[in-house]
């Protein structure tokens, strides 16, 4: 922290063509009351004043308030992709394939998503935008709209999913579905009442601190410590071989990590916030402290429904709330209602998180006002566009009949699919020395972004020979 | 000021506030960190290199080839 202190800063390419002047050097004079000042400035500063203070003072106190203050978007957008979906892929990897292979497997997942958010985090405090809105303004429209179509399309099945693990998880209390989900919307809604980022997100950092509720009900099946102790040390191989199956499971577990929303929503976050580039540090113990918190609550979850899908329970059951229900014999009421309690936490912060990151990327394309600091009359678009995705991604989820287990299934898949078009931008945004200046990524990162992106696509390939050529997967040593 | 933010958008309330309470706004802020600022002040386009656009292109249809391949997929398992 000293070295950050008295280290020169570094530059961003946009910071160091100052719009306004520098106002210590005497250019508030100049300025006089011609500058314009809104609501979101206003609670930005505060913000911020709060941030430069606590940074002046020395001790471990200080330096602990300011972790509090710093820290959010990336506790936030880590525990929030430990969503339905993702919950669901890692119940069914856990009980399908054990511990050997898929524990270590998962922890690389979470790397993936450290290193591909760190990249949002610099590029978020340098330049104070969105990542729609750089998208948009680097590369024009053309290429703008084709990320927001991805977005946008990813976003919508991904909160269908959302709610309907909102729908698993309080029907286990007996709470009607059309009850579930009209209560998951008003908890929403009421979230957003606030007006202010700040609150807004303590509100929902305490909310996705109950993602650990997986790790008691995990604990409650008593695990076999040293099968899982040496799973994480040796990493056996992929039992049964590439297989059409664990194809489609490893997809779903890499897109239970690393999602295109998570890219936007972390930037916009961070521009929301109000980060800077001396914050960067704290921003990426944040990203780090996410990774690790949604680690622990994943390998929970797996460890947790293993014994589930040995009585062969499929997601065709999991509107039902019966993976709870099948728990209850082997962990007691309390444990089972922890886990039920367990999915809709994931299902409402997620459904919280990625509306917003639409929301975000909207009004950055649209430019209209987009912050979570807006009056409801200031930032009608932005808090619209949100509630009216939830509610469609609602309403489809009470229709009678809707194949909601498809979509279930498809959307870690597609998030996995539209990964890598995704990362092209943030790589070459975060490698663009005219916006990022003397932040642009370093050789190392380079090489592991990279390294992510053959990851991602080749896992892509992979499922599309096991779909359209199941046979030629008997070459890569499977069946 | 190059040009008026768009009163549409975002409401100027510098009006209503003393000039001390607009330096600390300013001040606390970076520079472009201000809305009027990042109004005024886009990011300007870069060009494409050719091997930039073959990638994006490459990368987009990889993307419509992998989505047509999941609805097979559905449409094969729904059978």
């Amino acid at each position: 922290m000293k070295e950050q202190e008295t280290a020169p800063e570094p530059q961003s390419g946009i910071a160091s063509r100052a719009v306004l002047g520098d106002p210590a050097a005497g250019d508030l004079a100049a300025l006089g009351s011609a500058v314009v000042i809104t609501h979101e400035d206003i609670d930005r500063a505060h913000d911020r004043e709060q941030v430069s203070a606590t940074r002046a003072r020395r001790g471990f106190r200080p330096r602990l308030r300011l972790f509090w203050l710093l820290i959010g978007p990336g506790i936030l957008v880590m525990l929030g992709e430990n969503d339905g979906p993702s919950m669901l892929s890692y119940a069914a990897t856990g009980a399908r394939f054990g511990v050997g292979f898929f524990l270590p497997f998962v922890v690389l997942t979470f790397l993936m998503a450290c290193v591909v958010q760190e990249m949002t985090v610099r590029l978020g405090a340098a330049t104070h935008r969105g990542h729609a809105e750089l998208i948009f303004e680097r590369f024009g429209p053309f290429w703008g709209w084709f990320s927001m179509v991805d977005l946008m399309v990813g976003n919508f099945l991904t909160l269908v999913t959302e709610f309907i693990a909102i729908r698993a998880g309080l029907g286990f209390f007996g709470v009607r579905p059309a009850v579930a989900v009209c209560s998951a919307l008003l908890v929403l809604s009421v979230a957003l009442m606030t007006h202010r980022y700040w609150t807004w997100e303590r509100i929902i950092l305490g909310a996705a601190i109950f993602n650990l509720a997986f790790v008691p009900v995990a604990l409650l099946t008593h695990p076999n410590w040293g099968a899982v102790g040496r799973a994480l040390v040796t990493w056996s191989p992929l039992p049964g071989g590439v297989t059409q199956e664990t194809v489609l499971i490893l997809l779903a577990n890499i897109g239970a990590t690393v999602t295109p929303w998570m890219l936007f929503f972390q930037q916009s976050a961070i521009a929301d916030k109000g980060l800077t580039i001396r914050d960067i540090r704290m921003g990426r113990v944040d990203t780090a402290l996410g990774a690790a918190l949604a680690t622990v609550a994943a390998l929970a979850t797996m460890l947790a429904t293993a014994p589930l899908f040995l009585r062969h329970m499929t997601a065709a059951n999991f509107e039902a709330a019966e993976f709870a229900q099948a728990l209850q014999p082997m962990i007691g009421h309390w444990g089972a209602a922890l886990f039920a309690l367990g999915m809709f936490e994931a299902g409402m912060v997620a459904a919280i998180t990625i509306s917003t990151s639409s929301a975000y990327a909207f009004g950055e394309v649209a430019r209209r006002p987009h912050s979570l600091n807006l009056p409801f009359s200031e930032g009608k678009s932005f808090y619209l566009v949100l509630l009216v995705e939830a509610v469609a991604a609602a309403g489809l989820v009470l229709i009678p009949g809707i194949p909601l287990v498809y979509i279930v299934l498809v959307v870690n898949v597609i998030a996995v699919l539209a990964m890598p078009p995704a990362l092209l931008f943030l790589y070459m945004l975060v490698n663009d020395r005219e916006i990022m200046g003397e932040l642009v990524s370093p050789t190392w990162a380079n090489a592991l972004a990279l390294a992510v992106v053959t990851i991602l696509v080749g896992a892509g390939l992979l499922f599309g020979v096991s779909v359209i050529a199941p046979n030629a997967l008997a070459m890569l040593g499977g069946r | 000021m190059e040009k008026q933010v768009d009163s549409a958008r975002e409401p100027d309330v510098s009006g209503a506030m003393s000039r001390d309470e607009v330096a600390s706004v300013i001040t606390a802020l970076e520079p472009d960190q201000l809305i009027a600022a990042k109004e005024r002040h886009h990011v300007p386009r870069r060009r494409l290199t050719r091997t930039e656009t073959v990638l994006f292109w490459g990368l987009r249809i990889y993307l419509m080839f992998m989505v047509g391949v999941v609805m097979y997929q559905i449409w094969t398992g729904a059978r």
